[in-house]
């Protein structure tokens, strides 16, 4: 049965009034001597109140000090034990007060475990936690090394791209200098074509002049045949004189003899006998002379037919060289046109590979720019692993301090006893 | 004043009284004699006459095929026949002074009767009598 201390001393008011009282009113009885029953009773009042005074308190104090060693215990950290007190038949406020302290034990208890528990575990995490930064950190630090050398890797294939680019804008110009020259060589082949067509046709008005002198040649040739057969026809009549003039001859002969036969009457005639022989003689050596002549003439004659016949030959040689000569232009035309369809086809081409490479060279351009943004990429890529790095540090140096601060917490925590329920780790 | 003619047998100079000749005829072309020995060329028609023309470089041994299709035909009145030379050089005044003798026994069968020296050039005069005679005895 609770009873609230007000009442308690209430009661032992009235316990040390009644005990009074009745002693009052039980010493007269006793035969005690009237001068000393008010002394009795007196001396039995102030024992009375002595006696239930000192059980008062005691029980009182005794649980007041009960309660404040453990109210000392517990500021001392030491929470293992409960508060229990003394079996009481009337309990009072400071059982109240022991249970509220004994609830405050528990829940201190379960807050300074669980404190405990909490900066353990944070205490783990943050090593956790440092170890992880530390390893990102080195992470961090490989990434950072990675991209620098992706940032290097983009320099050099910026300049890769470069040099690509500056090889194929020479192998435009070398192109275009192929499809120049190629151009000059149709150009070229077209003077040629026409120079060798130009020659062609002069080879064929030399064909023909030739034809020409061979035409005259022959007819020379006819003409010193027909000469010489002329000749041979004045020789005939040279011969038909020389003949008469033998024949002049003889007869002369003959009349000198028929003079000398005569006699004195012939010596006149035997005169002009002689005289006729003379002139026979003479037309004789005359034809002799004619004759002679015109085998002199017969004979350059000959050797003009020969020579003319040379000449033809030659002639014959030089139509078959002006025929081959025309022939070797006519190939020279078709080589040359030939020579000039490739030279088009070339000129074209290499257009067409000018506009290849140009277009190369817009993808090149492309290419470095996007090498550029990839090395400016990379670069900020550097720069934000970098930060990274350095914030991992930080975080990392936050994280030791975590732990730093989670063991000051449980080394703050430790003075608190919790029991063997609550085991120190 | 005598003319002698000058003719040529083969390589050699002969000379004939111009009194001892006929006439001299040019005749290319010979009528074929039968049985003729063979320095008898042929014959010619001299005149509506048949004239046998001797080869007389031939018969004088001084030459085969020295024929020159001029003939000199001997006198009618003796017998007919025409001596056939390789060339007639022409008709030339004879002076006996000139004449020369020559070795007869040397000259057999060669008819030569004296050397004539016309001009430098030593011409055999022919003698015809002994060329007749001998021609008369084969």
């Amino acid at each position: 049965m609770r009873v609230e201390i007000t009442y308690k001393f209430i009661m032992g008011f009235i316990f040390v009034v009644a005990s009074i009282v009745i002693l009052n009113l039980v010493v007269p009885m006793l035969g005690i001597a009237e001068v000393w029953q008010q002394l009795v009773s007196t001396g039995g009042a102030i024992l009375v109140g002595l006696v239930l005074g000192s059980l008062f308190s005691k029980a009182f104090t005794g649980n007041i000090k009960i309660l404040n060693a453990a109210a000392e215990r517990i500021s001392q950290g030491d929470l293992s034990q409960t508060i229990e007190l003394k079996e009481s038949t009337f309990p009072d406020e400071t059982a109240d007060l022991a249970d509220s302290l004994n609830l405050v034990n528990e829940n201190l208890k379960e807050l300074v475990g669980r404190v405990r528990d909490a900066s353990v575990k944070v205490s783990d995490s943050a090593q956790g936690l440092s170890a992880t930064s530390q390893e990102m950190t080195a992470s961090s630090h490989e990434l950072s090394n990675t991209v620098e050398q992706i940032s290097r890797g983009a320099e050099v294939q910026a300049e890769t791209v470069e040099k690509s680019s500056r090889l194929i804008k020479e192998m435009a110009i070398n192109t275009e200098l192929v499809a120049s020259s190629s151009k000059k060589v149709a150009d070229a082949v077209d003077i040629t074509a026409q120079t060798a067509q130009g020659g062609g046709e002069k080879s064929q008005q030399t064909m023909q002049r030739m034809m020409q002198i061979l035409q005259d040649v022959e007819r020379s040739g006819e003409q010193v045949v027909n000469f010489g057969s002329q000749l041979g026809k004045i020789g005939k009549i040279v011969e038909v004189i020389n003949g008469i003039a033998q024949k002049t001859n003889l007869l002369a002969l003959n009349a000198t003899i028929e003079a000398a036969r005569a006699g004195e009457y012939g010596r006149g005639f035997a005169v002009v006998a002689e005289e006729i022989r003379k002139l026979a003689d003479s037309t004789t050596d005359s034809a002799e002379e004619i004759t002679g002549l015109i085998s002199q003439v017969q004979d350059e004659g000959q050797n003009v037919e020969v020579s003319l016949r040379n000449n033809i030959q030659e002639m014959d040689e030089g139509r078959k060289a002006i025929n081959e000569t025309n022939k070797a232009f006519e190939e020279i035309i078709e080589t040359a046109v030939n020579t000039q369809t490739k030279a088009k086809s070339i000129a074209e081409l290499s257009q067409k590979q000018i506009e290849g490479a140009n277009k190369m060279v817009d993808a090149i351009e492309e290419i470095s720019q996007v090498v550029s943004d990839n090395a400016a990429a990379t670069e900020e890529g550097s720069a934000a692993t970098e930060e990274q790095s350095a914030a991992m540090s930080e975080m990392a140096q936050s994280a030791q301090e975590l732990a730093t601060y989670a063991e000051t917490l449980a080394e703050n925590v430790k003075r608190f006893h919790l029991g063997n329920d609550f085991p120190v780790v | 004043m005598e003319l002698l003619l000058v003719f040529r047998l083969s390589d050699e100079w002969f000379g004939l009284e111009v009194d001892d000749l006929q006439e001299i005829v040019e005749s290319p072309e010979l009528n074929f004699v039968p049985r003729a020995p063979d320095w008898i060329l042929g014959a010619i028609n001299f005149h509506g006459n048949i004239v046998p023309v001797l080869d007389l470089s031939s018969f004088m041994e001084l030459g085969d095929n020295a024929y020159g299709e001029r003939a000199v035909v001997l006198p009618v009145g003796q017998k007919a026949l025409a001596l056939g030379v390789t060339a007639i050089h022409r008709i030339v005044p004879l002076d006996p002074d000139l004449m020369l003798p020559c070795q007869r026994e040397e000259q057999k069968g060669l008819h030569i009767r004296m050397l004539y020296n016309y001009d430098g050039k030593m011409i055999n005069m022919l003698d015809l009598p002994s060329l007749l005679s001998s021609l008369e005895t084969l």
